[in-house]
C-alpha cells in the first residue's frame, strides 16, 4: 500500500537549534515521491553499473538493471567500454537475453536487426530501406548518456549535463582508494552473486548499511557466534568487545554529495590485513606480510587505517561498498516505494593465496547475504519498519542521534553509533528533491 | 567393515527423518546428523557448474562446515535470530531419490526437493536438487558428510531470503 501525497509541506525537517533531524515518513512510502525520486535523483546521479573485471575480454558483457534502465555493460571489440539500453531501435525488443557472456554482435530476435559490440547497427536484415536511414546514428543501440569509471568501478549517468564522476564521488574516493590500495595486483569481482529482494523502501537499506546504532540489538546472535569462535581459538570474545569498545572508537562521516561512511572496529578479522586466531596459522604470515608491505608503502598510519578499520560506505543514492569482513559491492535498485532488489558481489585481490581467498569468502557468507547470520536479520528489521510506517499515524522518523550542530550536515562527523552520516544522505536527498541541487556542471 | 549397498528405502527413510527434524524445528538434532567434517552448501544461483563449484573460490549463498551449521542451528533457535522469529512454517517434499554407487564406504544420493516456507501471510517455495554424501553410522543408519543444494532459481527475488534449512 502506498499512500497518496499531494504537495508535502516538508520532507526533511532540520531543527539545528534543538538538534532534531526528522524525515517525513511519506519519503519511505509515497508512490508520488518515488516517481519524483526517479526524475530528480536517479536521473541525475552517477549510478554504479559494474566493475572492469566483470568484462575482462573484448566482447564480454553483462546485462544489468540500473536506475530502472535495462542495460548492457560491454567491452566492445574495439576495446572501448560502453553501456547501452537493451532495446532494439526498431520495435523495442530486448536484444540481449543472457545475463552475461561474450558476444560478436547482438541480433534482435524479432526482425533480425544486428548491432555490433559498439552498438552500431550493422544489418537491418532487408534491402528495401532508404540507404541513409541511419545516417545520424539514431538507429544504433542507444548509449547511456555518460559512462565513467573510477579505479575500475564503472558508473552511468542518464543526465548528459552531469558533473564528472570524480567530482560526484567527492570524499568517497578516499574509501575507494583505501580499498584499491590493498593490492598492487588487481581487485576482481569473484564468481557468484547474491540477488534478492526486500519489501521496504530502498533508503531503509542505505541507512542500515552504515548504522552503528543497531549493531548490538540486531546482531547479538551473530556476535555470539563470533564470540564462540574467538574464544574457542583462545582469543577474547566479541560481545564484550562490542559492548565496551564499539562506541569509543571510530566515527560516522558525511563525505559530500550525500555520500557517507562508518569507520568502526569489530573483531571479525579482515583479509587485508587483520588476522584473527580462528583463521589458523597458515594465513597469519601472509596477512602480516601484507600489513608490513602496506606500512612500507603508505606509512604506518595509513596502513593501520587500511588494515584495521571496518569501512561501510554508502555512495548516494543506492550503492554500498563495504570494506569490512571482506569487500562487498551491493547495489540497491528500488522497484516501488516499498520494495527493492539487491545484488551483491564479493571482491578480492588477484595476488592472495587460495587459503586466504577461501577465508575471505567464508567470512563474507557467515555474516552477509540472504542466508548470512547478519544480513538476514537486517532484512527483517527493514520489513518491520516498512510495515510499521504504512499504517501508524506517526508523521516523522527520527535521525537526531548525536546531532552536534555541524554547519553543513553533508560533511558532518559523528560518533560511530550516531546518525550524522545518515543526515548527510538525507540532506542531499532533500536538496535534490527540492531542485536545489542537480549535480550539473555549471 | 564393508557395508552392503543400502536400499533406496533405507536412504529415503533417512532423508524423510532429516526433513522432519527441519520442518519441526528440531535443529540441534538436525545438526547432529552431520559428521564432524561435514559440509552443508547452497551453490550460487548464477553458477555454470554448481555440482563441481567450490565455496573456496566462489560466493555461495551458504557454505557451512560442521561448526557453522551447528551454530546456524543454535542461532535459529534464539529469539534474537530475528529473520526466523517467530519461526516460519516449513514443509519439505522430497522425491526422485536415486542412489549412486557405494564407494569407499560413502553413498552418493541425489534427490529432488521442494521446500515451502510460510512467514506471516506469505508463502514461498525453494525447489531444486540435493546431492548427498552419506556414510553408515556404527550405531546403524547414516550420517551426512555432505549436502549440496542446487536451487532451480535465478535469484531470490520471489523468496527474499533463505533463512530456513533446505
Amino acid at each position: 500500500m502506498s499512500s497518496v501525497l499531494t504537495s508535502p509541506r516538508k520532507l526533511v525537517d532540520i531543527d539545528s537549534v534543538h538538534h532534531r533531524f526528522r524525515i517525513n515518513r511519506e519519503a519511505y512510502r509515497s508512490a508520488e515521491i518515488f516517481e519524483k525520486e526517479k526524475q530528480l535523483i536517479f536521473s541525475k546521479c552517477w549510478l554504479y553499473v559494474g566493475h572492469t573485471s566483470e568484462i575482462p575480454k573484448k566482447g564480454d558483457f553483462v546485462a544489468r538493471t540500473v536506475g530502472g534502465g535495462d542495460l548492457i555493460f560491454m567491452r566492445g571489440r574495439s576495446g572501448e567500454v560502453g553501456a547501452f539500453f537493451n532495446s532494439c531501435t526498431h520495435r523495442g525488443t530486448r536484444v540481449c537475453r543472457e545475463k552475461r557472456g561474450t558476444a560478436k554482435s547482438f541480433a534482435c530476435p524479432y526482425h533480425g536487426w544486428v548491432y555490433n559490440t559498439e552498438g552500431k547497427l550493422v544489418s537491418m536484415n532487408a534491402t528495401n530501406f532508404v540507404a541513409d536511414i541511419n545516417a545520424d546514428g539514431a538507429l544504433d543501440l542507444r548509449k547511456v548518456s555518460r559512462l565513467e569509471q573510477y579505479r575500475g568501478f564503472y558508473f552511468v549517468n542518464y543526465n548528459p549535463a552531469a558533473i564528472s564522476l570524480v567530482d560526484f564521488l567527492a570524499g568517497a574516493t578516499e574509501f575507494l582508494d583505501s580499498m584499491c590500495d590493498q593490492t598492487e595486483a588487481e581487485l576482481v569481482v569473484l564468481p557468484g552473486e547474491h540477488s534478492y529482494s526486500i519489501n521496504a523502501n530502498f533508503k531503509y537499506l542505505c541507512e542500515n548499511s552504515y548504522d552503528g546504532y543497531h549493531l548490538l540489538p540486531v546482531h547479538v546472535s551473530y556476535l555470539e557466534f563470533l564470540d564462540d569462535r574467538l574464544k574457542a581459538a583462545g582469543d577474547q570474545g566479541a560481545v564484550n568487545f562490542i559492548a565496551n569498545l564499539f562506541t569509543k572508537q571510530g566515527r560516522g562521516r558525511g563525505l559530500g554529495n550525500g555520500h557517507g561512511a562508518l569507520e568502526s572496529w569489530v573483531p571479525t578479522g579482515r583479509p587485508v590485513a587483520s588476522w584473527i586466531p580462528p583463521w589458523g596459522p597458515e594465513v597469519k604470515k601472509e596477512i602480516e606480510a601484507k600489513r608490513t608491505w602496506l606500512a612500507q608503502r603508505f606509512g604506518k598510519e595509513r596502513a593501520d587505517f587500511i588494515s584495521d578499520v571496518q569501512k561501510n560506505l554508502v555512495i548516494f543514492p543506492n550503492l554500498v561498498i563495504n570494506d569490512n569482513v571482506g569487500i562487498i559491492i551491493r547495489t540497491i535498485e528500488p522497484t516501488s516505494a516499498s520494495s527493492m532488489r539487491i545484488n551483491s558481489w564479493a571482491l578480492g585481490p588477484t595476488d592472495e593465496s587460495a587459503a586466504l581467498r577461501a577465508i575471505r569468502l567464508d567470512n563474507f557468507v557467515s555474516f552477509l547475504g540472504p542466508s548470512g547470520f547478519g544480513s538476514a536479520d537486517d532484512i527483517e528489521m527493514l520489513e518491520l519498519c516498512q510495515r510499521g510506517i504504512e499504517h501508524a499515524p506517526v508523521e516523522w522518523n527520527e535521525l537526531s542521534k548525536g546531532m552536534n550542530g555541524a554547519e553543513d550536515s553533508r560533511v558532518e562527523v559523528c560518533g560511530p553509533d550516531d546518525e550524522g552520516h545518515m543526515r548527510a544522505y538525507w540532506t542531499q536527498w532533500d536538496r535534490m528533491m527540492r531542485g536545489a541541487e542537480t549535480l550539473e556542471a555549471r | 567393515m564393508i557395508n552392503p549397498q543400502p536400499t533406496r528405502d533405507q536412504v529415503e527413510e533417512f532423508l524423510y527423518h532429516e526433513a522432519e527434524l527441519i520442518d519441526d524445528w528440531h535443529l540441534p538434532e538436525w545438526a547432529e546428523l552431520y559428521t564432524d567434517d561435514a559440509r552443508y552448501d547452497v551453490t550460487p544461483l548464477d553458477c555454470d557448474d554448481p555440482i563441481n563449484s567450490s565455496s573456496k573460490d566462489s560466493l555461495f549463498l551458504l557454505a557451512d562446515d560442521k561448526e557453522r551449521l551447528t551454530s546456524r542451528a543454535k542461532r535459529l533457535m534464539k529469539k534474537t535470530a530475528h529473520a526466523e522469529y517467530p519461526h516460519s512454517k516449513v514443509r519439505h517434499i522430497i522425491g526422485n531419490v536415486r542412489l549412486g554407487p557405494n564407494a569407499d564406504g560413502e553413498i552418493k544420493v541425489k534427490a529432488n526437493f521442494v521446500v515451502y516456507r510460510t512467514k506471516d501471510d506469505n508463502t514461498s517455495q525453494y525447489m531444486g536438487e540435493a546431492h548427498y554424501v552419506l556414510v553408515p553410522r556404527d550405531s546403524g543408519g547414516f550420517a551426512i558428510k555432505s549436502k549440496r543444494c542446487i536451487l532451480d532459481l535465478n535469484s531470490l527475488a520471489d523468496q527474499g531470503r533463505l533463512t530456513i534449512i533446505l
